[in-house]
């Protein structure tokens, strides 16, 4: 039988809008530290196998993963990189154990795009060449067009989106890490400046530098580690149709689907009955609303009232995004994944202070590679170690 | 423990830059609807019978039923604008001349939707499920691009 797997240490360096004087490797290191001192491992003698997350455009290196292992305590060790967001690094974590080829496995994920000077250039060049690139002046086009379709199928307003925004800038407030925390209500996101209509400048997750690093392990090491293991009930992926022409706008299938078999490995029947907290991606504030609708959570009928309501709020019926999501934390690229994952453990743990949200037993984290990318995972986080 | 730089103009930056340059085979499929645009101004797409799904622009495989497929499907001139985009930044976000309209049009006889410019429509609001139709450049002008189709407007009925 397949061990269950357990985060059992958790990391973060970062989180700000710049990161001045600390090179990429120094963000890393300082995360690593926090996190194998959280886990209580030695990373010499104690971690089977890393896993990091990195895009060699963004990082300005070609074959970046040759400059990961010496910062995480790596070198002669066994070192993959996935090119994608660090959730799809906790699935890959999670495979090595479960497959019996490691016991415990770090993932990383970082960003540093304080260093990129050309971030509208690099993601533009993520589009077709032939076909989009030709015509498409910038990447945001692509969620302008899919939240214009997003608000036509559902029904939903500029005004609902923009009380997301508000919202997750709002939560921030109570989160020491958050790089853009901010008492704004919907009118301020309202009045901000369209980028492409209906997509408006306050509903764009700013870019901030960070490293986030997870420690996992086989439940035969976590109880040696930790009193307080968060256990990893359920993981799923799923690519969509990444073609502009033919992919499914409005609407985020490919978050549906990998959310089912999350929920399928994790016993799942009812996720909006069971899951007491959402973590999900908010790059663009709509994403948000399209994301919980895809993971189950609310019908889309409901999701104008719910956000009106409150509902959607740390001490609503269904908190999403307490940590201030990417809006208010910042967009971390390929580490929003993590992020996602680290609010999800400090709720589960009761270590999250001021925005602890009461008798958290089970918790969701999704990731969206962001525009153009249609692919997304889902992992299902628990106080308990649920079935095996 | 790590002594942080304090001041930031004593924040050493080393700068670096490659030249990335790239040409791209837009292959069989690509190839026959930039040709039929270029020389008969007509937009060709591929049918999947299995699926009933039309593609556009043509392509040789089926991304549903992985069919292999041909690119012998006319569809268009006219469609439905299944949504739109108002862009007023470019590419490292620096305000547009002037704001640029997106559109995404399903075509009279595909499934897919066609993604280009939406030209002047400055008379009357854009609404999601508008008419539409395909505006191509005069013959001579056409080279074998995308950009031989000069975007979409709209169109009565």
């Amino acid at each position: 039988m397949e061990p269950r797997v357990a985060i059992v240490g958790v990391g973060h360096a970062g989180f700000a809008p710049i990161t001045a004087g600390l090179s990429y490797k120094e963000l890393m290191f300082q995360a690593a530290e926090r996190a194998y001192d959280d886990a209580g491992v030695d990373v010499r003698a104690d971690v089977d196998s890393f896993v990091c997350c990195s895009e060699d455009f963004l990082e300005g290196t070609s074959i970046f993963d040759e400059y990961v292992p010496d910062q995480l305590g790596a070198v002669h060790r066994p070192v993959q990189t996935v090119a994608g967001d660090g959730l799809f690094g906790i699935v890959t974590g999670t495979m090595l154990i479960r497959s019996g080829v490691a016991n415990v496995v770090v993932v990383e994920a970082h960003s540093k795009v304080s260093d990129v000077l050309t971030l509208g250039s690099i993601e533009h060049f993520a589009l077709d060449p032939v076909w989009n690139r030709p015509l498409v002046p910038s990447v945001l086009a692509v969620a302008g067009l899919d939240m214009n379709a997003f608000l036509e199928r559902t029904g939903l307003t500029e005004e609902h989106c923009a009380l997301v925004a508000a919202k997750n800038r709002c939560n921030a407030l109570d989160n020491p890490r958050a790089a853009y925390p901010a008492d704004l209500s919907g009118d301020d996101v309202d009045d901000s400046a369209p980028l492409w209509w209906p997509l408006r400048e306050l509903e764009v997750a700013g870019r901030a530098d960070g490293c986030v690093v997870v420690v996992l392990a086989a439940e035969d090491r976590v109880r040696d580690l930790t009193e307080a293991p968060v256990w990893l009930l359920g993981a799923g992926w799923s690519s969509g149709s990444p073609t502009l022409e033919s992919r499914t706008w409005g609407e985020a299938d490919f978050v549906r689907r990998a959310a089912q078999r999350a929920y399928a490995m994790a016993g799942i029947r009812d996720p909006a009955e069971e899951i007491d907290l959402a973590e999900v991606d908010d790059t663009y504030a709509y994403k948000e609303l399209q994301h919980v609708e895809a993971l189950g959570l609310a019908e889309p009928a409901d999701l104008g009232d719910l956000v009106q309501e409150g509902d959607l709020e740390p001490e609503g019926e269904l908190p999403v995004n307490v940590s201030g999501g990417a809006l208010a934390q910042g967009n971390l690229f390929e580490a929003n994944g993590l992020a996602r994952v680290l609010e999800c453990v400090e709720q589960l743990r009761g270590e999250a202070g001021e925005r602890q949200v009461e008798d958290v037993q089970v918790a969701v984290a999704q990731s969206w590679p962001g525009v153009p990318s249609t692919s997304a995972a889902v992992v299902v986080l628990g106080r308990d170690e649920g079935p095996s | 423990m790590i002594e942080r730089i304090a001041r930031p103009d004593e924040v050493r930056r080393w700068p670096g830059s490659i030249p990335v340059s790239h040409r791209y085979t837009p292959g069989v499929a690509g190839q026959a609807f930039l040709e039929t645009l270029r020389d008969r101004g007509v937009i060709l797409g591929s049918r999947c019978d299995r699926c009933r799904y039309t593609y556009v622009p043509a392509r040789l495989f089926c991304e549903r039923c992985f069919a292999e497929l041909a690119a012998d499907v006319e569809v268009g001139p006219a469609g439905v604008l299944r949504s739109f985009a108002i862009g007023f930044v470019g590419v490292e976000g620096e305000p547009l001349e002037s704001p640029l309209t997106l559109g995404l049009v399903q075509l009279d006889g595909a499934d897919a939707c066609l993604l280009h410019l939406v030209l002047d429509h400055s008379d009357e609001p854009l609404e999601i499920g508008r008419r539409v139709e395909v505006v191509v450049k005069p013959a001579g002008e056409r080279t074998g691009s995308i950009l031989d189709i000069e975007g979409f407007r709209p169109v009565e009925g």
